[in-house]
Order: C-alpha cells, then structure tokens, then sequence
C-alpha cells in the first residue's frame, strides 16, 4: 500500500517533473492567476476564458495547465479579497474580513504572504490524501451499479442544496432547471432532438463552456457595473511579504485545523468545498483567547481560511477523479475540458491512463509550489493590475470571453448563446437564486438520466432496484436525511448563520 | 424589464413571486419542447419521460414559490439596470455577428468599444485607443502565438505596406519563437 503510493507518485512525478509539463503547469499557474487576479472574475470565468489556450497540448499537458490555471485562479481570488476587499468567488469571503483589516493597516504583504504559505502547506497534505485515497476510492467505485452512481448524485445535489444560500425551495427548482437544461439536444438513446424546437445548433446540447460563461461571466459583469466602481485598492504599503517568528506561531495552528477541516469538507459532494473557509474562520474564532480581534486583521482568520479553502479545492478532485462525478460547479467546468480533450473522467482514468492520473497529482504538488514562488514576487505587479480601472477592464473581459467562446468550436452561434445565458444568468440572479447550483445540476444531469435509465433496464423497470442495492438504499436515505434536516427550522437557522457571519 | 410595484418592507415577497413565474416560464418552455416525445415504460425510459418530468416539477416550484410570495413577507424585487445588459450583451452579439467576415480588426474594437458604452464612467479617447491596442494584442496572442483559427484580418483592411512591415518584424521574432517552442515541445 505505502510501497504503491510512492511508486505512484513518483510515476506522476516523473511525468509532471518533464521540461514541457513544468512549463506548462507554470504559465497555467501564471496565467491563472493573472485572469483570477480581475476583481468579479472567478475560477469558472478564468478556467472557461482561458479554455482555448490549453487546445493545442496533448492530454497530459493540458491538463497539467488546466490545473495550474484552477489553483491560480483560486489563489489570485485571495489577493482580490485581501487588497481590494472584492472576493472573487464564494471561498474567499471570508479572507476579505481579517486579510483586507491586515492590509489597511499596512501589513498587505504578511496577509498574502501567510495565505500562500497556509495554501502551500495544505496542498501538500491534500495532495498526500489524494493519492492515498485515490486507488482505494477507485477500486470501490468499481462496485458501484447504475442505481448506485444515480442515488451518490441525488446525494451530491442534495448536498448542494443544503450549501446553497437563500431558500431551500429556490436551491431545489434551480438544479431542476440546470438538469431539465441538460436535457436539450439529441437523445443517446432514441436519437430523438428534445428541446431544441427544431434548432440544429443546439443538437449536440448545450456546452457546458457557453453556459459556465454567460452564467458567470458575463451576468457577474453585468451585476458589477450595477454598483458603483470605486474600488478600495490598498495604498498602504504592502509592507514585508514574510510573516515574523510571531505571525508563524499564531498561525501554525489554524493551518494546520484548516488544512484538515478543509479536506475533508472538500471530499463531499455537493460543493462541500465552500464550506471550508466558513468553517474554519468560526472554529479559529470560537478557539481564540480574544475573539476581538476578529475582523480587526487578525492574522489566524486568515491563515485557517485559506489553508482550509486551498485543500478543499484539492480534495474537490477525489470525487471527480474517482467516481466521474464533480462535486461542485467548478468541477463540472473541469468535466467539460476534459472531455474537449478526450479524455472520460472516472474510475477507468486511473488503471487505463496511468501517465494522466499520477502526472496531475502530482503536478498539483509542483502547481502549489510555483504559487508560492511566483506569486510572492509578484504581488508588486498584482497591486498595479488592480489599480486598472473597471472601466477599463471590463470591456477586456468581454471581448477575451468573446474570443474564447468563439475559439472553442469556431462557432459565432455559441457565442450568440453565451450571450443569452449572460442574460438568463442575469434573471436568476436578480430573482433571489444561485447560478452554482444550476451547473451543478447542468452536468450531472446528463450522467443522472443514463444511470437512471441503465438501472431501470437493468431491473425491468422496477424502481425497487434503488431500495434493494443496500449501496443505493443508503445514499438515497442520506440524501432524504440531508434534505429533511435542511429544511428544519433549527439547522436552518444555523446553516443561515454560518453564511451570514461573511456578510 | 419588470420593476418592482411597491418597495421597502411589505406583506408580499415581489422577488419570490417573479421568481416563480420565471419558473413557469421555464417550465412552459420545456413542456412544449418536450411535448410530442414519448414517455415510455419504467423498463425502457421514453426520451421524453425526464424532460417532461422536469418541466412539471419546476413548474410545481414555481407555483409554490408564488404562494409562498403571495403569503409571506419578503425582500422587494431588485431594480434592473438597462444600460449595462443592453450594451454589454448587444457588444457580444456584434462580435458574434461580424467576427466571421470582418475578423478580429473589427469584432474586437466593436465589442470593446460597445460593452463599454455600458458604464457611465467611460472615457471616449481612452476606451478608442484602448480597442485598439487590445486587438492588436489578441490577434498576436491568439492567432500567431497559439494559432488559434479565429479570423484576424479577412477583408484585407490592414494596408498592404503596414502588414509587409509586420511580416518583417515578425520573420525576425519567428526566430525567438521558434526557440521558445522548441523549449516547450523538449
């Protein structure tokens, strides 16, 4: 077992450790981080605008830089949050309450410093969880039946519900679109178009690229020219970038509970990952001697937060690697690249491509520690980039979407749609619901019809195949147990306040 | 689009109420679309039994989401901004509408151009010179360094001296290019 981990790992480094790959998992770092680093401008907007750039590389490599630019883009989020107080996504919220206290009082460079050293350190041991739980993980999804797989995403989507703020209903009917949006296109089955009103474009079915990015793209744009763009760019100095003997002891600790609370939550389904900061923010609060100084620029709220949400955005790729099935919205976008590339993510990846599987974890592990070589150096550049004024930047953005859309199949008609989501995604969001869940529920919905479909036939059409599999049984009655609890008064009212403490 | 009847705190929750007819749109949407497909048996799932299924439910959500709207207190509906989605999403639909014949030297500055008619803090010289050099900067990005097939200059509006001038310069760079790639093929 130990013997095969390191054989393992050092079969992916051996691939991961090649000039070209270095490289490429370099510039996806870069670049990442670059796009992650635009105010409003999360991962799934940078992994879908840089999409096109990652064509002309074999699998391996693009999925090496795929990564790189994932982890940049998470890690540019986080000096968002902490020199302009605009969280870039969900995960980072919470870094905007001590990080951007920190900065304003000139110690900027400590925030960032302290945020890539947790995120260095909770890669690493996120990686390590990786590989030791990938084969175990893999084997047992060999067990798992058609009536298994559907009731492990009815759970995911559960789950997903129960992360998703604002109400409980709003959570449910928004993944019922997102898998009643999977269903448009040509039937695997019959061949048959269903929703497509005769529209030859969409016979293929929607691309989940073209929703990704008029979801959270275009309608983030557009939500942010709503308020006024007088950003809050730090002008204190940024200060030294390596936090002191002090700052390292008072942080040692809430990395090390982030990094584990962050790992494990990202393990779940259904966008376990978002709750990793929350978590640990609250935990590093309850335990501190001077809750006080929370929210003042205390140095722990940032440490635990950011180890817990970089390993979670790690551990995020069990599920997907493992089983085939994302457990959060930007999984679901990694799903669309792979298979851009060729490549079916689940438990076949591991035995029939070897090269891929290892060469990614660990390149991971390589992709954390560029972070930290890269980032730190250049947080000068970071500072002056978001000193670009919206006005300016914004209309960037739109026309290196437009590019990227258009790049991916070489079709202005994707375009034209992506534009209609940037819409849609506009009215979603206006009428009170969450846009993540609705991708969520976009790319498991394909998934959850043909293993639902598999299963029926399997059992001539009883749906006591679902009750009879003990496997399934226990999944759906999670999943009736989640949702029972979500909609509890008591737990409701907790599940808002861990939500709230960000606001 | 739709405004919200009466603000601040109220009995009925506006934003759940359109919520949910927004719902039903959908639903209606998908009912149609799915309508002549069969369902099917339980042992061999018509095309038509999920899509149909879907619509229902979300149209269920819908009307409770309207029920819950009409009963209980709630946030008023948010005001849509016009200007933004109107320019923003018109810039987008232009690049779409004229990148295959006119290329990047026009859908580009068009679109940067046009999206930023959607804020108010736009400056008419800046954002002109700003088009410019962004196209130009993502026609070598896109098109030289990573050979992506997007069309730069189809209708041949680049005056011929200026593009001998860029070939030149660029004979000189395919060199460090050259040197480049070979290091990232290596």
């Amino acid at each position: 077992m130990t013997f095969d981990l390191i054989s393992n790992l050092s079969l992916g480094l051996a691939v991961a450790l090649t000039l070209k790959n270095l490289w490429l998992c370099f510039l996806g770092c870069l670049i990442g981080t670059l796009i992650g680093v635009l105010p409003g401008v999360g991962p799934i907007a940078t992994i879908t605008m840089l999409l096109p750039i990652t064509f002309g590389i074999d699998p391996v490599g693009a999925l090496i830089m795929l990564a790189g630019i994932y982890y940049g883009a998470q890690y540019g989020g986080s000096t968002t949050a902490i020199l302009v107080n605009i969280p870039g996504e969900a995960t980072s919220v919470v870094t905007t309450l001590d990080g951007h206290q920190m900065a304003k009082q000139g110690r900027a460079g400590v925030a960032l410093g302290i945020a890539a050293i947790g995120s260095f350190i909770a890669g690493c041991v996120a990686t390590v969880i990786i590989s030791a739980l990938a084969a175990p993980l893999t084997a047992m999804a060999l067990l798992f039946g058609p009536a298994d797989y559907f009731a492990l995403m009815v759970l995911g989507l559960m789950f997903a519900v129960v992360l998703a703020r604002g109400s409980v209903p709003k959570a449910i009917a928004i993944i019922l679109v997102g898998i009643l949006l999977s269903t448009v296109g040509t039937d695997l089955e019959s061949g048959e178009e269903r929703l497509t009103f005769g529209w030859s474009e969409i016979s293929d079915g929607l691309d989940v690229a073209v929703l990704a990015m008029g979801l959270f793209g275009f309608a983030e744009i557009l939500r942010n020219l709503e308020v006024s763009q007088a950003r809050d760019v730090v002008r204190a100095a940024i200060g030294n970038l390596l936090p002191n003997r002090k700052d390292f002891a008072q942080s040692a600790a809430p990395i090390a509970r982030g990094t584990l609370i962050g790992s494990i939550l990202g393990l779940l389904p259904g966008n376990g990952a978002v709750l990793g900061p929350f978590a640990s923010y609250t935990i590093e609060k309850k335990l501190a001697a001077d809750p006080n100084r929370f929210g003042r620029g205390a140095i722990e709220g940032v440490a635990g937060p950011e180890s817990a949400n970089n390993a979670g955005a790690q551990t995020a790729f069990i599920p997907l690697l493992a089983l085939g099935i994302p457990p959060n919205a930007v999984m679901a976008l990694m799903v669309g690249a792979m298979t851009i590339h060729g490549i079916v993510p689940g438990p076949q990846i591991m035995t029939k491509q070897p090269n891929l599987f290892w060469g990614m974890i660990a390149s991971m592990w390589i992709g954390n520690l560029m972070l930290l070589v890269i980032n730190l150096p250049l947080i000068g550049l970071w500072v002056r980039f978001l000193k670009v004024p919206y006005r300016l930047m914004f209309p960037a953005i739109i026309l290196l979407c437009c590019i990227g859309i258009y790049s991916i199949n070489n079709s202005p008609v994707e375009v034209l749609m992506t534009a209609g989501f940037g819409l849609f995604g506009y009215a979603v969001v206006k009428f009170g619901f969450e846009p993540a869940p609705l991708l969520l529920g976009f790319v498991l919905g394909r998934l959850m019809e043909e293993k639902l479909r598999q299963a029926l036939v399997i059992s001539r059409g009883s749906f006591m195949t679902f009750i009879d599999r003990p496997l399934s049984a226990g999944l759906l009655l999670l999943s009736l147990i989640t949702i029972v609890l979500a909609v509890l008064p008591a737990i409701r009212k907790s599940r808002e306040e861990v939500f709230q403490e960000a606001d | 689009m739709s405004q919200a009847p009466n603000r601040g705190p109220s009995k009925r929750s506006a934003i759940d109420i359109a919520g949910g007819l927004f719902l039903l749109a959908i639903a209606a949407i998908g009912y149609i679309g799915g309508f002549n497909l069969p369902v099917g048996h339980l042992s061999g799932i018509g095309s038509g039994l999920l899509p149909k299924t879907l619509a229902v439910l979300v149209a269920v959500f819908g009307i409770l989401l309207i029920l819950q709207g009409l009963f209980g207190p709630g946030p008023a509906l948010e005001r849509w901004a016009i200007r933004g989605p109107f320019f923003v999403l018109g810039a987008v639909v232009l690049f779409a509408l004229t990148i295959r014949w006119g290329g990047l030297i026009i859908a580009g500055p068009l679109a940067v151009i046009v999206s930023s008619l959607g804020s108010n803090e736009t400056r008419p010289t800046e954002v002109a010179i700003f088009a410019v050099t962004l196209t130009l900067l993502s026609g070598l990005l896109f098109k030289e360094l990573l050979n992506l097939p997007i069309p730069f200059d189809p209708l041949g509006l680049i005056p011929s001296s200026l593009f001998k001038a860029y070939i030149g310069a660029k004979d000189g760079l395919a060199g460090l290019f050259a040197a480049l790639k070979g290091a990232v093929t290596r």
